[in-house]
């Protein structure tokens, strides 16, 4: 049985193998030889400068500035997030009407092409004829209808309440898909003891929701840090620096945007640190967060 | 007397409980609705407006579209070439996704189901993969690829999204794999068939749904994104509908079109929508997989 089986191994792995060698694994180490060297990428001038690029990271006031504001959409949209998707997660459990078409609706922000978003959000914060503050105007707020909710002061915190609301949907239906695993019985039970629906969400659904909560949490903090793809577009043109990302930051020193940096080495450790960050939130995520999981 | 007291303050109490518990699960609910209402109202809100003209649509942002101008697809899909991109992405994006399954599959399949030495390091290896971030490949990747002469062809940008995805569609593969019943195999393999006929004709119909899954989530995240175009490619012929919405918004600062944009953001919003009203439950799930594996 298993040697008849075994014929396979070779033919069915080799071409999986041979593809993720050479073009995932190997550019991943490269990118540790790469962030060794300053080199600009295009002539044969690397040159191997040691730890140099990594300290440089340490003194750069943008990279502190840009990680500062990955920590910030950590935290806050971290709270933001959790606490609407874990609520609407209450709200949604058990039976109850039109529950699949509000899961379907609450994800829907996640099938959509970030760019399509970008430019959705960018219109709703647009100053002048903005739906947000075309929509103050109408409820007659007028001191807060010419907000530039786009400009330098805000423009971070409008930009985390859209991520806000496109990662709600997600958590949503991560954590319903644990808590459809929790039998009803509990609750009938807990009624029966006359707990009401928030009672019954902090002793029933939130400790047994813990692990995939704090697997969410994990998966949270790396997706935070390797925002790309709104941020980049939101403006719609270049990004301004308060909604700078790392992954913006890599991009930007490595090919600039207007004019070319080609840094492609401090580019590549700046990377670096974003595979430390992850490295270190798995492990120390694992370790912390998760207390064995509920049998139930 | 006594019993009757008690009996009238845990009456009294119980309905205080239901007043202070029904105002909040009423605010609440309110909550979820607005929630549900503004999610629905966005999306409706780009299709309606891409029907107007751009002078409508600064004289009141509110108001319906006056009948079906399609004005601005027409100039969505032919002057800004959003048509050619969208041909760009179908081909680019169906055939590298079959390419993913294609070479994930067998591989799942072995690590999920055949006993060998050096099983767990592979799928160790593999999966590990999901946690590189993909922006540390990106100098490396440009390297590779301007070496072997795939810079700025789709082919090239077919080969990434093959690589990068393979580590969490073989995680997802394998997990189908393994809830196949082994007698199966016992039976094909007395019945004289090959270990290939066997994946092929018994093996893989079982793994369908877990297969479409797969084929459908891939196809979703590269539709949706536009980081390795804008990166690999450059000539303007070869973009992907993403990367060409992407350009369309960066050129609004000059054109002042946004009811063109809004055009774009439906033809490239259209297909995974579409995809999503037909299988919502599937693509909820599978896309929140990878969360699961911490």
């Amino acid at each position: 049985m298993n040697k008849w089986l075994k014929r396979i191994i070779i033919p069915f792995l080799a071409p999986a193998l041979a593809l993720y060698l050479v073009f995932f694994l190997y550019p991943a180490a490269q990118s540790l030889w790469v962030s060794l060297n300053d080199w600009s990428g295009f002539t044969r001038d690397m040159r191997f400068i040691g730890l140099k690029n990594f300290q440089e990271a340490f003194k750069d006031r943008i990279f502190h500035r840009v990680l500062l504001q990955s920590v910030g959409l950590v935290a806050v949209g971290g709270v933001l997030t959790f606490v609407l998707s874990l609520f609407f997660t209450g709200l949604l459990g058990g039976k109850r009407k039109g529950k699949a078409f509000f899961r379907a609706v609450i994800f829907t922000p996640n099938v959509i092409t970030m760019v399509a978003l970008a430019t959705l959000w960018g219109f709703i914060y647009n100053p002048r004829f903005g739906l947000l503050n075309n929509l103050l105007r109408l409820l007659g707020l007028k001191s807060l209808s010419d907000v530039p909710w786009m400009g330098p002061d805000l423009v971070y915190w409008s930009i985390l309440a859209a991520v806000v609301w496109i990662y709600v949907g997600f958590y949503t239906i991560l954590f319903m898909a644990g808590a459809d695993k929790i039998p009803l019985a509990f609750y009938d039970a807990a009624k029966l003891e006359g707990a009401g629906s928030l009672r019954m969400f902090f002793t029933i659904t939130f400790p047994l929701l813990w692990d995939v909560i704090s697997m969410g949490l994990i998966y949270w903090i790396i997706d935070a840090f390797m925002q790309f793809e709104f941020y980049y577009a939101v403006s719609g043109s270049f990004p301004p620096i308060q909604i700078w990302t790392i992954p913006i930051y890599v991009v930007i020193l490595a090919f600039g945007k207007r004019t070319p940096i080609f840094r492609m080495g401090y580019a590549t450790a700046v990377a670096f640190f974003l595979l430390v960050m992850v490295a270190l939130v798995v492990t120390l995520g694992r370790r912390f967060l998760r207390r064995g999981s509920v049998e139930y | 007397m006594e019993r009757d007291r008690l009996k009238q303050a845990s009456a009294g109490q119980f309905l205080t409980r239901r007043l202070v518990s029904a105002v909040p699960s009423g605010l609440a609910n309110f909550f979820l609705y607005l929630w549900i209402a503004f999610t629905l109202f966005t999306i409706l809100w780009v299709i309606l407006a891409s029907f107007k003209t751009n002078q409508q649509l600064f004289e009141n942002v509110w108001s319906l579209p006056r009948g079906l101008n399609l004005q601005s697809y027409v100039k969505a899909w032919k002057i800004s070439k959003m048509g050619n991109y969208f041909l760009n992405s179908v081909l680019l994006i169906t055939i590298s996704t079959a390419g993913i399954v294609f070479v994930a599959a067998p591989a799942a399949y072995v690590l999920a189901r055949v006993a060998f030495r050096g099983r767990q390091l592979i799928t160790n290896v593999f999966v590990s993969g999901m946690s590189i971030p993909q922006v540390l490949l990106l100098v490396p990747m440009f390297m590779l690829l301007r070496r072997l002469l795939l810079l700025d062809k789709l082919i090239g940008v077919g080969l990434v999204y093959i690589v990068v995805n393979l580590p969490f569609t073989i995680f997802m593969l394998m997990s189908f794999f393994v809830t196949l019943p082994g007698e199966l195999e016992e039976a094909a393999a007395i019945d004289g068939a090959s270990a290939f006929r066997t994946f092929r004709t018994v093996m893989l119909p079982l793994a369908g749904p877990g297969i479409s899954t797969a084929f459908i989530i891939n196809f979703i995240w590269n539709w949706k994104e536009y980081f390795w175009p804008m990166v690999l490619i450059s000539s303007d012929t070869k973009k992907t509908v993403s990367l060409g919405l992407y350009g369309l918004q960066g050129s609004m600062q000059y054109s002042a079109d946004w009811v063109g944009l809004f055009a774009g953001c439906v033809i490239v919003m259209l297909p995974t929508l579409a995809l999503y009203l037909l299988m919502s439950r599937r693509i909820m799930s599978g896309m929140t997989l990878g969360a699961l594996k911490g």
